[in-house]
C-alpha cells in the first residue's frame, strides 16, 4: 500500500471519528432526551395550555406519602412542582418530574396522570447510565393507565426488564412516588 | 513517516472518544444536597411568611420569590441541562446576549462565533467568468459582557472581532453597549450603544438562531445589520405583547465626516452606518417595533425608522440650506416555530429623499444612484426531521426565497443598475449535534437582471454559549 493510500485511509479514519465525536451525548450531563418544556410540550401541545404549581407538604403529609407509595419508594421532597394541563377550562392531566439514582447515576422522568389518576405518560428526559440499561418506550408504555395500587411492582403488575433490574425498580418506584404525591396533593382542584 | 504520523493522529482521535464516557463528570452529590437543602429551607421560611398574613404588599413579592426559588430547586434537581435557563431569548436579544438578565447579580459572560468557507461558481449568469476566488473565513468571534449591579441597573455589551484581525478588511467593534434600568417588565429604559429593534437578525444573530451560512440581504442591505446607533429609549413586555423604542443618532447618507460612515450607495443603505464612533448628530431618529407571540411558537410583528440623513452637510442645490435627506424604512414579519418546523417571512421597503442631492455630494452618475425606494423581502421553511426521534441532535433541511431591489426607484436623471434587482434562492440542511452549535451546508442561487450572478456553496460552523 502506498504511502498517500495510507495516508488517505488514515484521514477518512479520523473525519468518522471525528464526526462521531461531535455526534456523542455530552458525558457530563449523560444522554438528555428531551428538556423540560419539550416534555411538557408532548405532554399538553397546544392548543393545551399548562399551569405551574407547587405543593407545600407537611412532616404529616410526607409521611402519609411514604406510606401511601410503599416500602422502596421513598417520599422525601416537601416541596413538589406539577403542571396541570388544561383545555377549555378542564383539566387534561398533571405532569410530575422525578430525579433519582438508577445505579450511581442519574435519570430524569416525567410521569403524568391523568384526571382519573391514572398515568397517561410516562417520558424519560435524561439518563446518565450506560445506554444498555435505559427504559424502552414499550417496556414505560405498560404503565399507561396504572393507578396506585399493589400491581404497580415489579413481578405483580409490571413486568422487571431484562437485563436492567435497576432501571425497572427506580422507574417503577418513581411512578409509585408519584401516583402517591397526586393522591395527597389532588391537583385537580382549584389553584392553591 | 507521514503515514505513521496520520496513523497516531487517528489513534489520537480515538483515545479523544473513547474517553468520553459518562462516568467522568459525576456531579459532586453532597454540594448538590447542600444546596438543595437551603434552597427548600429559604423557601419554606418565605411560605410561613405569606402564611402568617404579611401585608398586601409583600405578599406578590413573597410569591415572586417563592416561584424562583421553587424554579431553582427544580433545576438542581433535575439539572440544568434538563431545565436550561441561559438560552433564552430575553427584550429581542440573542440566548448568549441575553444571559446577564437571568444571573442573580455580577458579572455574566457569553458569546458566538461564525467560520465560513465560500466556493464560488466559476461562471456568471451569463457565462462569463466570475472570477471570485473561494474564501475560508473566520468572520467573527464576540464575547458578550454584562454586569448586573442589582435588581435596577443591568450593563450589558458585546465586543466583536471581524475576519480574525485588525489588519486588512478585519476590525474589532463594540457591537452594542448600554445600561438598562429595570423598572417593571413592561416599562424599562436604556442608553448606550444600541441596536435598532427592526427584522430579525439585527438583534437576534447568533449562528443558531438562523439558518442559512449567510444573513439574509435584505437584513443586509435595507435593514443593515449589525446595526448599532447612540442613543436612548424604553422597552418593554406584557403578556403577548413586547416593544421597544429608541432614539438614536440618525444614518450619515453623505459619509466622509468623522464617523465610520461611507454614505449610503447603490447597492444600500449599509455604508450610512456611523457605528457610535464618534458620530454625527445633527440629525437623529427614531426607531420603534411591536411584537405579538403566542405560546405555541408563533410571532408576527413590525418595526419602523424615519430620521434625517444629511448630518449638518449643506444642501448642494440649494446655498444656505441644509440637506434634509429623510430616510424611512419599515418592514413586517412573521415567524412560526412548532414541533420542529421553522417558518419565516420578511417584507422592506425604504425610501430616501432628497437622492440628486446626495448623490451630487458622494459623486455618484449614472446607475450608481442611491435608491430613493428600496424594497426586499424573504421567505424561508425548515423542518427538523429529527423533531420525533429520542435525541437532541437537530438536522433540518430548508429552502429560502428572497427578492430584493436596493434601486426599485432613482431620480429622474439617473438610471437603475440591472444588477441591484437581485433574486436569492438558498437551498441547504443545519446539522445541531447540541442546540448551541450548528453545522451549515447551503447552496445558494443568485440571479440578478444585468445577469452577473454568482452561484456559491457554502459550509458553516457556528456556536453561541
Amino acid at each position: 500500500m502506498s504511502v498517500s493510500r495510507r495516508l488517505r485511509g488514515a484521514s477518512r479514519w479520523a473525519a468518522v471519528l471525528v464526526v462521531l465525536t461531535i455526534c456523542a451525548p455530552a458525558p457530563a450531563a449523560g444522554q438528555v432526551f428531551l428538556t423540560q418544556q419539550e416534555a411538557l410540550e408532548l405532554a399538553f401541545p397546544p392548543p393545551m395550555s399548562v399551569e405551574r404549581r407547587t405543593a407545600f407538604l407537611s412532616e404529616a403529609d410526607l409521611s402519609r406519602a411514604d406510606e401511601l407509595a410503599g416500602s422502596g419508594s421513598d417520599v422525601d421532597q416537601r416541596i413538589v412542582s406539577y403542571y396541570v394541563g388544561t383545555l377549555e377550562n378542564q383539566a387534561q392531566g398533571v405532569a410530575y418530574y422525578d430525579a433519582h439514582r438508577v445505579r450511581t447515576l442519574p435519570e430524569a422522568i416525567m410521569i403524568v396522570v391523568g384526571p382519573e389518576g391514572e398515568v397517561t405518560r410516562v417520558e424519560i428526559l435524561k439518563f446518565a447510565e450506560p445506554r444498555d440499561y435505559l427504559a424502552s418506550a414499550a417496556w414505560l408504555k405498560q404503565f399507561e393507565g396504572r393507578r396506585l395500587d399493589a400491581d404497580v411492582s415489579i413481578g405483580r403488575g409490571v413486568a422487571r426488564m431484562t437485563g436492567a433490574t435497576l432501571t425497572s425498580r427506580a422507574v417503577t418506584s418513581a411512578v409509585r412516588r408519584v401516583l402517591a404525591l397526586h393522591e395527597l396533593i389532588k391537583p385537580f382542584g382549584p389553584t392553591p | 513517516m507521514t503515514a505513521l504520523w496520520a496513523q497516531r493522529w487517528s489513534a489520537a482521535c480515538l483515545a479523544v472518544v473513547l474517553s468520553a464516557s459518562p462516568a467522568v463528570a459525576q456531579e459532586d452529590a453532597a454540594d448538590l444536597t447542600d444546596r438543595l437543602q437551603a434552597l427548600e429551607d429559604k423557601v419554606e421560611r418565605l411560605g410561613q411568611a405569606v402564611e402568617r398574613n404579611a401585608p398586601a404588599d409583600d405578599t406578590e413579592g413573597l410569591r415572586t420569590q417563592i416561584e424562583a426559588l421553587t424554579r431553582e430547586l427544580e433545576r438542581l434537581r433535575l439539572g440544568q441541562e434538563v431545565v436550561p435557563v441561559a438560552d433564552e431569548s430575553k427584550f429581542g436579544l440573542g440566548p448568549a446576549a441575553s444571559r446577564v438578565y437571568a444571573v442573580q447579580q455580577g458579572v455574566s459572560i457569553g458569546g458566538y462565533g461564525e467560520m465560513l468557507y465560500q466556493n464560488f461558481a466559476s461562471t456568471r449568469q451569463d457565462d462569463l467568468p466570475s472570477g471570485r476566488t473561494d474564501r475560508f473565513d473566520f468572520v467573527r468571534a464576540i464575547l458578550y459582557v454584562g454586569y448586573k449591579f442589582d435588581d435596577r441597573f443591568v450593563f450589558n455589551s458585546e465586543i466583536e472581532v471581524e475576519h480574525a484581525s485588525t489588519g486588512q478588511t478585519g476590525s474589532v467593534s463594540l457591537e452594542f453597549a448600554y445600561l438598562d434600568f429595570m423598572i417593571s417588565d413592561a416599562f424599562n429604559l436604556r442608553a448606550g450603544l444600541v441596536l435598532p429593534p427592526m427584522g430579525f437578525i439585527n438583534e437576534l444573530h447568533e449562528p443558531p438562531t438562523f439558518l442559512s451560512s449567510e444573513r439574509p440581504e435584505t437584513e443586509r442591505r435595507i435593514i443593515p445589520s449589525t446595526w448599532r446607533e447612540n442613543g436612548l429609549g424604553f422597552f418593554g413586555e406584557s403578556g403577548p405583547l413586547s416593544y421597544r423604542a429608541f432614539l438614536v443618532t440618525g444614518f450619515d447618507g453623505v459619509g466622509g465626516g468623522g464617523s465610520d460612515a461611507d454614505g449610503f450607495s447603490s447597492s444600500g443603505l449599509r455604508g450610512g452606518r456611523q457605528k457610535g464612533s464618534r458620530a454625527d448628530a445633527d440629525d437623529f431618529a427614531l426607531t420603534g417595533r411591536l411584537d405579538y407571540k403566542n405560546p405555541h411558537g408563533v410571532m408576527v410583528g413590525t418595526s419602523a425608522y424615519v430620521g434625517n440623513s444629511g448630518q449638518g452637510n449643506a444642501d448642494p442645490f440649494l446655498p444656505g440650506e441644509t440637506l434634509g435627506a429623510r430616510t424611512f424604512i419599515w418592514e413586517g414579519h412573521a415567524q412560526a416555530q412548532v414541533r420542529g418546523l421553522s417558518l419565516r417571512g420578511l417584507l422592506s421597503v425604504a425610501t430616501v429623499d432628497d437622492v440628486p442631492q446626495l448623490n451630487a455630494l458622494r459623486g455618484l452618475v449614472g446607475g450608481e444612484s442611491i435608491g430613493e425606494r428600496l424594497t426586499g423581502g424573504y421567505v424561508e421553511g425548515g423542518y427538523d426531521v429529527l423533531n420525533r426521534s429520542e435525541t437532541q441532535v437537530q438536522f433540518i433541511p430548508f429552502v429560502r426565497y428572497e427578492r430584493l431591489n436596493t434601486q426599485s426607484e432613482v431620480p429622474a436623471g439617473f438610471s437603475a443598475d440591472p444588477a441591484s434587482d437581485r433574486t436569492l434562492v438558498t437551498i441547504g440542511a443545519d446539522l445541531k449535534p447540541v442546540p448551541n452549535i450548528v453545522f451549515k451546508t447551503d447552496y445558494v442561487l443568485e440571479s440578478n437582471d444585468a445577469d452577473t450572478g454568482v452561484n456559491r456553496f457554502n459550509i458553516s460552523l457556528g456556536y453561541l454559549f
